[in-house]
């Protein structure tokens, strides 16, 4: 065989030798072991530490919202759903909104567990420590942020199915903020348990009533349907209602010189008089009403008794602070909410609700709220 | 905002979110293009080292350096694609065999290697000649390549032709199978309807041909003009014969295959419609243009039994236009695959990048270093030398002192 | 032990060499038939078979005798799965969100591990419209991709049906995943979970091109695959995967086969199932109740 072939032969095992130990040098430990892959691996992935903790982690430093959250509605938001045979575990946890707390929770140097991880917590207004990604944001005081936290789940979306909670935000609150009226961690509003502010005195408020019964009547009942009953109104919203005119938050040619002449103790107790009264139905237009009582659908969150999802008497709401509608003059509720259209008077509720509205819709609420029992 | 979207490929109707992030790149679409003309100009130097045609004689070494140019650099594509470039090797560590990419290292390397072992032994009489001739660094050059050995007697050549010989015979399949393998690595897959075919492998295969030889009538052309030696008409006519061929299947077979994927109809052919008139548009123009192109010119090129000058400038436009619609096709593949949705209800449409890693311009220089290494190759073992006739027929009698490298002429 | 029984065993033996056992109720079929009787059930059930995908009989002899030190679990004990009922999936993306955090998968609406998507029949029309938050209005909407929200653009629509799909990798019996990886650097596990690891991985995205499920993205940070793997830490702890653990209405179902009271096995028995792409024949792990023809 010639020396060329010799060589050639020599020099190609040598480089397969060295190839071959090189490959087989190579193949990591444990490979092969279980299958075609490394075996170490599956203890390796196993053993990265969990971020997100669960709820339970979160009771150990805030019992009180821990225990808000047990008792309300969304620890058990989630139905049993029986039929299916499977017992789901019940509603959102700390984790759903708070994302990621024990990963970047209160400070990094606290958990030591994601610093790399950029990851969006979020914060009530009382929580002074943000974690230090989030700059200072108070969540949930502005719409925008509402929006990112409650609206994710509540807000009204075609394709969410109906068992779940949804609000249309422009009917339902407008530009207030949620915080205001429900506790996020407990989010049902129950109306017993909120503040009652100092009750007046009717008697007292008698001599004071005397001049407002020219116009609204000596039992409450107006004497114009452009004026309003103030019969059986809550005590508290009448309070409010002339707060309001006399720091001129709400201005009104009548009213405004009416409230300003008039002291704490006097507007109260004058509230306190008119609100002992039984009122009565003005009555309304019968086929308006009846096209009204579908749009009231939007009010009844705050102008129900029993709220959103609770049964009650329509048009009396289940908050003092807020007007009962029911029996309340047609005209005087179709120009109230006139003026909030047109902005002359304004509510952050009531102001882009009332922009919602058509003419139309308008009339046939002001019927059907009239032509409700008050009480 | 702008810049929240400036990395997404933008789509229409609707792709699964991970699609967006488009894996495979322009890096791919040359990966099987420089494979492919690996393959073609391997095909052609086989015709006159295996089946004794002798009108490629004169090109045979040619193609063959052009062949390894090129195969070195058909990996490099796909190394500066990988995320973790320097793990390449475990493909080959542990080749999880299952994967039709697992065999990538071994099929490409033992395709290198035979290529190696095939120029050294096509050039190792003039090697050996070289290495008595030359002084200095590239005398030890020489010296090394001939490992010691300046045997060049006429037993020693004989052997080595033999050699040769076989070696080519084993590398028409092999690089049938290193390109209809890059075929498979598509067609394999399930996902993607615009791949899933039975027919990937052939086409690869076919328009490898096609543009390879495509490559070697442009490369033969433009280096004899630059070298002032005739362009032998004998050689053009091999190379027109070879090219109409593989056109010619080719065009068929594509045809077929879309015909195929038309006529079939299944769910999604729609999007298919859409992905054809819609971000491939181009692509599919320039493919299927300058393959008719190629088609008509080599046709009429055979039909008026075309000579000469004129033959030499249609030819090499048609090798020019084989060139260009294959790497068309390739973009077609390999781009159009992905900018098909696995969802079958919407398509993407692939921007490629201008700098970067994964880039048109990585691309550009990845596209030149083939020719820029045959370019320094044929300075190191010249193929080209009319006068000596070098690798006759392997059955002829072979003359010892014919194969000595004529020194005094280089000098 | 009689001779029969002993014939018995050793061909039961015989059988679980060619992965029939687990098939054959022990004693339910007589000797005669088994041979046929084992053929046809191989034919009709795949997922009889008690070794993970390509894994060999001595590697799976390995597996069940040797199992990975991974503390307090044993990957011999559980078979798990997901099920999604789509029917209760509200889209508020609080999976996704949590998911990204919890497996620091890429920020941006590119990547993802699991995502929901959002199929829309609006009225007279016989096909869905189909966004996900990758979807640029979506985005817009909150202005910022790691916000994670649907947009509300069908307010004003004429909807005639619409409901949320959530994804996420199916665990496959038969991944194409690992079948086309190059290296080994994805796998199939014995409890399940298709696993990558990241330290072997090269990079070169095949597997992304083979999941007919989009499952699959590229982390271009670490440079490898990424994928969902049912949060392997954190169910070998005994928690359940990030996904389930958020979901506010229990849409996701995960537990243990192996347990025939876990969740997943009385959704399964308990509801008509259906998966993804059974065309494909990747076998998936993720069950889904309440699917419609124009989800893909």
């Amino acid at each position: 065989m010639p020396k060329h072939i010799v060589r050639l032969l020599g020099l190609v095992t040598v480089i397969a030798i060295v190839a071959f130990s090189a490959k087989y040098f190579l193949i990591p430990d444990s490979f092969y072991q279980y299958g075609h892959y490394r075996g170490n691996a599956v203890a390796e992935i196993a053993s990265k530490v969990p971020k997100l903790q669960g709820s339970a982690s979160c009771e150990s430093c805030h019992k009180a919202v821990y225990a808000e959250w047990t008792a309300g509605i969304h620890r058990k938001a989630t139905r049993n759903n029986a039929i299916q045979g499977v017992v789901y575990k019940s509603g959102p946890g700390c984790e759903v909104c708070h994302t990621g707390p024990a990963g970047n929770h209160p400070s990094k140097e606290a958990m030591p567990l994601s610093i790399e991880d950029r990851v969006t917590t979020i914060t009530h207004s009382e929580h002074k420590v943000h974690p230090a990604n989030v700059p200072a944001r108070k969540l949930l005081l502005s719409p925008e942020d509402m929006r990112s936290v409650c609206l994710n789940c509540h807000e009204k979306l075609e394709a969410r199915p109906i068992f779940q909670r949804q609000i249309e935000v422009a009917s339902h609150s407008g530009e207030e903020f949620c915080t205001k009226c429900h506790n996020p961690h407990s989010p049902r509003i129950i109306y017993a348990s909120l503040p009652q502010v100092r009750r007046g005195d009717p008697q007292a408020g008698k001599a004071v009533a005397a001049v407002c019964s020219g116009c609204h009547g000596v039992a409450g009942m107006s004497t114009s349907p452009t004026f309003p009953n103030l019969a059986g109104q809550h005590a508290d919203f009448l309070v409010d209602a002339l707060k309001a005119f006399k720091s001129g938050v709400r201005k009104n040619d009548m009213m405004s010189p009416m409230a300003a002449g008039l002291n704490e103790a006097d507007i109260r107790n004058v509230a306190a008089y008119f609100s002992r009264f039984s009122c009565g139905v003005t009555g309304g237009d019968k086929a308006k009403a009846l096209l009204g009582k579908v749009k009231a659908a939007n009010c009844a969150a705050c102008h129900s008794a029993g709220g959103l999802y609770g049964s009650g008497a329509p048009g009396v709401s289940g908050i003092p602070t807020w007007p009962n509608l029911a029996g309340q003059n047609a005209e005087y509720l179709s120009n109230t909410l006139k003026s909030f259209q047109d902005g002359s008077r304004n509510h952050p509720v009531m102001t882009s609700i009332a922009k919602n509205l058509s003419d139309a819709d308008i009339d046939n609420l002001s019927a059907y709220y009239a032509s409700m029992k008050c009480k | 905002m702008e810049h929240v979207f400036d990395h997404v490929t933008p789509y229409i109707g609707y792709v699964y979110p991970n699609e967006t992030d488009f894996p495979w790149s322009q890096l791919i679409v040359i990966y099987p293009y420089i494979t492919g003309l690996v393959a073609g100009a391997f095909v052609i130097s086989s015709l006159h080292h295996v089946f004794n045609i002798k009108s490629f004689a004169p090109i045979s070494r040619f193609a063959l350096l052009t062949a390894l140019c090129f195969m070195f650099f058909a990996p490099s594509p796909l190394l500066f694609h990988l995320g973790q470039p320097t793990r390449a090797f475990n493909a080959v560590i542990t080749p999880h065999w299952t994967s039709a990419m697992a065999a990538f290292g071994y099929v490409a390397g033992f395709y290198l290697c035979l290529l190696l072992l095939e120029v050294w032994f096509a050039f190792r009489a003039d090697i050996v000649a070289m290495s008595k001739v030359r002084s200095g660094i590239m005398g030890k050059v020489y010296g090394l390549l001939t490992l010691g050995s300046d045997d060049v007697s006429a037993r020693a050549l004989a052997i080595d032709h033999k050699i040769a010989r076989i070696l080519s015979m084993i590398g028409i399949p092999a690089a049938c199978g290193l390109h209809g393998y890059v075929g498979f690595v598509f067609g394999s897959l399930k996902t993607r309807e615009w791949w899933s075919s039975d027919l990937m492998p052939v086409i690869f295969l076919l328009s490898a041909v096609g543009s390879g030889v495509g490559l070697i009538i442009v490369l033969y052309v433009i280096v004899s003009k630059f070298r002032k030696t005739p362009i032998l008409d004998d050689t053009m006519r091999g190379l027109l014969y070879v090219m109409f061929t593989g056109v010619a299947i080719v065009m068929v077979i594509e045809g077929l295959e879309m015909l195929e994927m038309v006529y079939k109809a299944r769910e999604g052919i729609d999007t298919v419609r859409a992905l054809i008139a819609g971000p491939i548009w181009a692509g599919m123009y320039i493919q299927w243009g300058m393959s008719t192109f190629a088609l008509l010119v080599t046709s009429a090129l055979l039909v008026f039994n075309t000579h000469g000058k004129r033959l030499v400038t249609w030819l090499f436009l048609s090798g020019l236009a084989m060139m260009i619609g294959v790497l068309a096709m390739r973009w077609n593949v390999v781009i159009g695959g992905q900018e098909l949705s696995k969802t079958m209800k919407g398509l993407l449409t692939f921007y490629p990048e201008m700098f970067g890693r994964e880039s048109l311009f990585t691309v550009l220089i990845i596209s030149i270093c083939p020719y820029v290494t045959l370019w320094l190759v044929t300075k190191l073992l010249p193929p080209w030398d009319e006068k000596i006739k070098l690798l006759p027929p392997w059955d002829e009698k072979i003359e010892p002192e014919h194969k000595v490298f004529d020194v005094h002429k280089l000098a | 032990m009689t001779t029969q029984d002993k014939k018995f065993e050793e061909q039961e033996v015989a059988l679980s060499r060619r992965d029939f056992l687990g098939l054959l109720g022990k004693g339910a079929v007589c000797a005669g038939a088994l041979v046929g009787a084992g053929s046809a059930v191989a034919l009709s059930e795949t997922q009889g078979s008690k070794h993970a995908f390509q894994q060999n009989d001595e590697q799976y002899a390995e597996a069940v005798n040797d199992p990975p030190k991974i503390p307090d679990y044993n990957w011999n004990d559980h078979q798990w799965a997901m099920g999604v009922d789509t029917t209760r999936c509200i889209g508020c993306l609080r999976c996704m969100e949590a998911c990204k955090m919890e497996n620091s998968v890429q920020m941006d609406a590119n990547h993802y591990r699991t995502w929901v998507e959002r199929y829309v029949y609006l009225e007279g029309s016989n096909t869905a419209i189909v966004d996900t938050q990758t979807d640029p209005k979506n985005i817009e909407n909150t202005g910022s991709e790691t916000k994670f929200r649907f947009d509300n653009r069908y307010r004003n629509a004429k909807v005639d049906k619409a409901f949320f799909v959530a994804k996420l990798c199916n665990q496959c019996e038969h991944p194409s995943c690992v079948q086309v990886c190059p290296t080994g650097a994805t796998f199939k596990s014995k409890d399940g979970p298709v696993l990558i690891d990241t330290t072997y991985c090269i990079g070169c995205q095949y597997c992304v091109q083979a999941c007919p499920y989009g499952a699959r993205s590229f982390n271009q940070s670490r440079g490898t695959a990424e994928k969902c793997n049912w949060c392997y830490h954190r169910i070998t702890k005994g928690l359940n995967p990030v996904c389930v653990e958020v979901c506010p209405t229990g849409s996701r179902i995960f537990g243990d086969r192996n347990d025939p009271e876990s969740p997943i096995s009385l959704f399964i028995r308990n509801n008509h199932v259906q998966v993804l792409k059974p065309e494909m024949g990747n076998a998936p792990n993720v069950f889904y109740i309440g699917l419609d023809k124009e989800v893909v």
